[in-house]
């Protein structure tokens, strides 16, 4: 299996032809190389959910690009967004978020720095949850909170506990890690990071094909 | 101090805040052994969560203030000593386990701390191993703790610090959110583990559920020690202002003159039955005046919930009429909330209908639903977001249009909230906060008032409150209807049980007559109350309830 290292430089390389892509036929292509990723994971529901949320902002992207260009860039920058985002989608939804903080602390990222980073993803799930209860919390007590004008006005009632209870949860997540003991230094890690010469392999095979298709294929 | 001192507390005085008025804890000393199962109790805000987190440094490295006076720990002084280097001697278990779990598996929790401590691989799996043989959860290694029950997520909490093999484990009201299989579960491990030569600290003031397994109870109050002893010397004792209800059985046994005195039904074995006793500690329930029953304000026909390829809820039938009073029991997961999100709308039948007033609530939007059912949530920081408490309680009438200023009045009243509601919501404590949810639920005059856990995590003096409120909002007619695990208070509150299991309704009777029934309520794993227990042995040969 590649380090977690790896997978992230690899997507990054990825990400990067997708931006470098002018030609929409191939935006499409590379977009349907990430679809058959999600479908081999298993994740197509989630991705589906995802993909809800991120369209509005996607449609906003090729709206404003379109209005300051032209149609068929507009709608490139659309394609462009979503499929990088999904890139990002694919690499998340394969690498355990500690395995990649650590991997990272290994070549050298201060551990504070790396924990911050993964504590953040891991509890994306749980401030989804929270979101959901506030919501549930307030629609109970007569208060709309869909999406639609009339909402509009609600929208401090689930800002409000969300951004309040977002600041209990971080202190005491905060307490609860130095309990155990995350302010001690000689840290050791149970698993050992190592980047071997398929890694090397993938990441230079990676890096010269987007240099390749990017200079000859796509633009 | 002795040999055996694991922690000492030297006039301790502690301040949150410089220029608070009142110090949080008030000069205490203290000596806690390394093979003390010490229960430190107390009223809500008497100071017990404080002092705990001076064990391990959190006070006053992670939290600042002033302090005079100091913690020694194995040694160490926790005002020279930092929480990095604290934290394998005294191990600490907060009160919410949701925001201590921060990592994808439980495997990774527990390796967290053997990592901060530096460990090489082999004992860092050595430890892991061990830790999660030693807390029963070897099955759950690589499941995702947000997944699991409340009582898996203690354990594994408790099994990250057993890794951690620290002198002492502290916890901080472990069984406030746990359903009673799972306090079970929870106590055992905590027996084993002092057995086993750990020093256990629990800060609780439900004493039936902690002051048995304790060889120690220490009382704070207003931030001072005042009881330190055995449970069966102090709770007999306990001074009304404490806040502390001591367990039936010691209340019992202080009234038959026994000593020492019991903290356990099992310990009244001996003694001369006295039924009487039982109703004048704890007074039933007034027998329901017979009469014709009114019109239901909620009917629930035949609710049936089938999501995520499995039945949530089975063919369920009630009826819950206006002055009626009804509890929902059951064990964590099944399907009392479910059902209660189905009396709100929040989630749709799949099959069956639910009433509301006579209406069919399935054509009824959430929000307009809230005009009929009142529902107070467990946490009520979800809701709250207006400056005062005032605001807070207006709102969910001026969004239905149904303000009624006199009927808010009548509410701050009966809610004793006139003292603070020019407050912000948030500065409330822990108890107040329910009290302003109640009111919230109640301010448009709903048919129903629906309370998600109303005693989790609150102590005696809430609840006795509580029972007050709820008999005075059944007396002007109010539909209620309370989902729970905690059964003493069902018990003391409610006429009727709707026994739920596995998203079934087992059973639609008075508590007496469920309980009565050994086989039903193992099916839905849960224990009759104490007092059902002794009063079904003391009851007189022939008599069955």
């Amino acid at each position: 299996m590649l380090d977690p290292r790896t997978k992230l430089l690899l997507t990054l390389a990825y990400g990067t032809l997708i931006a470098l892509t002018r030609k929409p036929e191939w935006l499409l292509a590379q977009w349907a190389v990430l679809l058959g990723a999600v479908l081999a994971m298993g994740q197509f529901k989630a991705y589906l959910r995802w993909l809800a949320m991120l369209a509005p902002m996607a449609l906003f992207f090729g709206g404003v690009t379109w209005w300051s260009t032209d149609l068929p860039t507009g709608r490139s920058a659309a394609v462009s967004l979503i499929a990088i985002t999904t890139a990002f989608f694919v690499f998340f939804a394969g690498t355990d978020p500690e395995d990649l903080g650590n991997s990272l602390v290994r070549a050298g990222l201060p551990f504070p720095v790396a924990f911050v980073m993964t504590a953040a993803l891991q509890f994306a799930p749980v401030l989804g949850r929270k979101t959901r209860s506030v919501i549930e919390a307030q629609q109970a007590r007569g208060i709309v909170l869909k999406p639609g004008w009339r909402a509009f006005k609600n929208y401090p009632a689930l800002l409000t506990p969300l951004l309040i209870q977002s600041f209990q949860m971080a202190d005491a997540l905060a307490e609860a890690m130095e309990a155990r003991g995350f302010g001690r230094t000689g840290r050791s890690f149970r698993k050992v990071y190592r980047m071997g010469v398929l890694d090397w392999l993938a990441i230079i095979g990676g890096w010269a094909a987007v240099w390749g298709l990017a200079t000859f294929v796509v633009r | 101090m002795t040999d055996n001192t694991i922690i000492d507390v030297r006039g301790l005085t502690y301040r949150y805040r410089r220029e608070a008025p009142h110090p949080v804890l008030q000069n205490i000393s203290l000596q806690i052994d390394r093979n003390d199962y010490l229960l430190i109790t107390g009223r809500s805000g008497s100071g017990k969560s404080t002092l705990c987190r001076t064990f391990n440094g959190l006070i006053p490295h992670f939290y600042g203030g002033v302090l005079s006076g100091d913690v020694v720990v194995d040694g160490h002084p926790v005002s020279r000593t930092a929480v990095a280097d604290l934290f394998d001697r005294v191990g600490m278990v907060f009160q919410n386990p949701d925001v201590q779990l921060f990592c994808r598996t439980v495997e990774q929790e527990i390796v967290f701390g053997l990592e901060s401590l530096g460990l090489d691989r082999p004992a860092i799996e050595d430890r892991l191993g061990t830790a999660l043989e030693a807390a029963g959860i070897d099955g759950l290694r690589q499941r995702a703790p947000q997944t699991l029950s409340g009582g898996e997520k203690h354990l594994v909490l408790i099994a990250a610090l057993l890794a951690l093999r620290p002198r002492v484990i502290v916890l901080d009201e472990p069984f406030a959110n746990l359903d009673p299989a799972n306090v079970l579960r929870v106590r055992s491990l905590l027996k084993k583990l002092h057995g086993d030569g750990y020093g256990i600290i629990i800060c609780e003031h439900r004493l039936s559920r902690a002051a048995p397994d304790a060889t120690r109870v220490v009382v704070v109050h207003q931030g001072q020690i005042v009881a330190d002893g055995a449970p069966d010397q102090i709770l007999p004792q306990a001074d009304p202002q404490w806040g502390l209800e001591a367990p039936l059985a010691t209340r019992i046994g202080t009234a038959l003159g026994l000593t020492p005195a019991p903290l356990v039904i099992d310990e009244l074995e001996g003694a001369a039955p006295q039924p009487d006793l039982i109703d004048r500690l704890e007074p039933p329930l007034p027998e329901a005046v017979g009469g014709h029953p009114p019109a239901p304000a909620i009917a629930v026909e035949h609710l049936g919930c089938h999501a995520a390829g499995r039945d949530l809820l089975k063919d369920i039938s009630f009826t819950l009429a206006p002055g009626e009073c009804i509890a929902v029991v059951g064990a964590n997961g099944a399907g009392k909330t479910t059902l209660l999100r189905h009396l709100i709308g929040l989630q749709r039948p799949t099959s069956g209908r639910i009433r509301v007033n006579g209406h069919d609530s399935a054509r009824i939007p959430v929000s307009d639903l809230a005009r009929d059912v009142g529902l107070a949530f467990q946490n009520p920081d979800n809701q709250f977001f207006r400056f005062t408490v005032d605001q807070e309680i207006r709102v969910g009438p001026e969004a239905l249009g149904k303000l009624e200023s006199a009927w808010i009045e009548e509410l701050v009243a009966l809610f004793q909230l006139a003292d603070f509601r020019s407050k912000a919501p948030y500065r409330l404590s822990g108890g107040e906060k329910k009290r302003v949810a109640f009111a919230s639920a109640l301010a448009a005059r709903p048919a129903v008032l629906a309370l998600d856990e109303p005693t989790a995590g609150q102590d005696f003096e809430f609840r006795r409150n509580l029972r007050i409120f709820l008999r005075q909002m059944q007396a002007r007619g109010q539909a209620i209807l309370i989902v729970t695990h905690d059964l003493t208070f069902a018990e003391r509150t409610t006429s009727r049980w709707l026994l739920m299991a596995e998203g079934c309704l087992l059973a639609d009777a008075r508590p007496e007559q469920i309980m009565a029934d050994t086989a039903l309520m193992a099916r839905a794993g849960l224990e009759a109350t104490d007092r059902f227990r002794l009063a079904r042995r003391w009851q007189p040969k022939g008599h069955h309830a």
